[in-house]
């Protein structure tokens, strides 16, 4: 997980809390094993803090790979 | 200023300096995307020579060729239905959008993931907070949700922000002036030709709009909503404040906002994109206040990334000082000015629709008008036509008339124009861009 931002600024504490909760959101959502439910569910709460760790320059990714 | 007049304090108060390094940390992770997944950028990238490795700077950015519409369009049919920008196909995507087609040429095809799709209404909060949209609102959207992406965006920001949305879909203008009461919206997003357009029929209506709860109209679509007459009527009819936003199919949502300050020109949203300015001949970058075309870099859509598009649009940039709301983004003053090709020459005398409309709208008696050029042998003419509101006499159409023709002979080095007088309900009505300029010189005799 990151411990700074995309300007090299260190992460706030908020900041690592929504880092770490994205990582765990795309790892459930990197699995097989999800029923149609879930993987809906989980794909829109990952996109959702997309948006934060985006918005925040925590992260520039592309999530395709993970179908979203 | 308080951190609450920001969708995103952190990155929308940044310097120069650091959105700079922000913007070339996002491009490097762009240009890798694209290099790795789009076939139309693995041979544009080719033929220039770029290797995103080896981008130190924002100035590398230039190594690389502009995007063309035609190029886009071009590529769409070497590979139909969409391309070979995407580095997806459809099975990746839940929208399919098209561009609006007002004028006439084949619509480019854009495709959306889910990430994407939520990122466009993310950019459409960073515009509409920063109007002053809050959750408590209530929001009536006058637009016809169809394949055209429109105001789509703007309503899945609504939602975000928690603002309770009223979708007004496909139904009549009364309807929807009913709709706009019934409901008591405090915000309306239209185009700035349908606010008016909304304004007129609450009046035949005998609806006070001024008088209802509608505090903020956003609008989007055409260039309008920064031409200080139009909305200076906008503002006066709805007795409430305008905000000028404007996007494109091509990057899917908004690129740039006006603030709640006002300042007589829109942010740009440069955490999420970079945008250039540049001379539309030679494609060098022109300096701050100058007039130029607009050229985007978007960082948010994965499916199709875009990387210097000539938008075609006329913009002209000044400093993020110049609006005292504390924002780091620069600003185009006057939003966007108009389309680089959309000037036209009338023996001699250059004609921009912009210009006439800031003239036309002095006259509040103008309820629709077109400007029609022609051609008569090698003499070629300009008329306006102009349909007066219900109960404007002989009398005062003659005066009028008078009025306008001098002010538009005045402010084009003595151009005469022919203003008409259009039957009731003659003239074009538009939902979405207007069109309000017809040029029928080229049109073969008889066609």
């Amino acid at each position: 997980m990151p411990t700074t931002d995309l300007l090299g600024r260190p992460t706030t504490e908020v900041e690592d809390e929504l880092l770490e909760l994205y990582g765990r959101c795309k790892a459930l959502l990197a699995r097989e094993d999800l029923a149609p439910c879930v993987r809906a569910g989980a794909r829109v709460a990952t996109v959702g803090l997309w948006n934060a760790v985006n918005d925040l320059a925590l992260t520039s990714e592309q999530l395709l790979d993970l179908g979203a | 200023m308080g951190a609450g007049e920001y969708w995103n304090p952190k990155t929308e108060t940044l310097g120069r300096d650091e959105l700079t390094a922000l913007q070339l940390a996002k491009l490097r992770r762009l240009c890798e995307w694209a290099a790795a997944r789009s076939p139309f950028y693995q041979r544009s990238f080719r033929e220039a020579g770029f290797d995103p490795g080896r981008l130190r700077t924002l100035d590398d950015l230039r190594r690389l060729p502009m995007l063309t519409r035609e190029e886009w369009m071009a590529s769409q049919g070497e590979q139909p239905p969409f391309g070979l920008l995407p580095v997806a196909g459809r099975e990746a995507a839940i929208r399919w959008h098209t561009t609006s087609g007002t004028t006439g040429r084949e619509p480019i095809r854009v495709l959306d993931s889910a990430k994407d799709w939520a990122w466009q209404a993310e950019m459409w909060c960073y515009g509409l907070w920063g109007f002053g949209v809050r959750p408590a609102d209530t929001a009536y959207v006058a637009f016809g949700y169809g394949s055209f992406i429109g105001f789509w965006g703007l309503h899945y920001g609504m939602e975000k922000m928690g603002v309770l949305n009223v979708p007004g879909g496909a139904q009549t203008t009364e309807g929807r002036v009913k709709q706009v009461v019934d409901f008591g919206a405090t915000v309306v997003a239209s185009t700035p030709t349908y606010a008016l357009r909304l304004a007129q029929e609450a009046e035949r209506l005998g609806v006070d709009l001024a008088a209802s709860p509608v505090q903020r109209l956003i609008l989007s679509g055409e260039p309008a909503g920064s031409i200080p007459q139009t909305k200076a009527l906008i503002e006066r009819l709805w007795g409430a404040r305008a905000g000028d936003t404007a996007g494109m199919t091509e990057i899917g949502t908004i690129m740039i906002f006006e603030c709640s300050h006002q300042p007589g020109g829109t942010h740009i949203i440069e955490d999420h994109y970079i945008e250039e300015v540049v001379d539309p001949a030679s494609g060098e970058p022109v300096g701050y206040g100058e007039a130029g075309e607009r050229v985007v870099t978007s960082f948010g859509r994965g499916i199709i990334p875009l990387l210097r598009y000539r938008t075609a649009d006329l913009v002209a940039r000044v400093p993020a000082a110049r609006c005292s709301c504390g924002r780091g983004f620069d600003l185009y003053e006057g939003g966007i000015l108009g389309r680089v090709d959309d000037m036209k020459l009338v023996r001699g005398t250059n004609v921009y629709p912009r210009a006439v409309e800031g003239i036309v709208r002095e006259f509040p008696a103008v309820e629709e008008f077109q400007l029609l050029l022609t051609r008569e042998g090698h003499f070629d003419r300009i008329a306006l036509r102009v349909e007066p509101a219900p109960g404007v006499t002989d009398e005062a159409w003659a005066d009028m008339a008078e009025r306008l023709a001098k002010a538009l002979a005045e402010a084009h080095e003595g151009l005469r124009f022919e203003v008409e007088r259009a039957a009731p309900g003659e003239l074009p009505r538009f939902e979405l861009k207007a069109r309000r300029t017809v040029d029928r010189r080229d049109t073969p005799i008889g066609g």
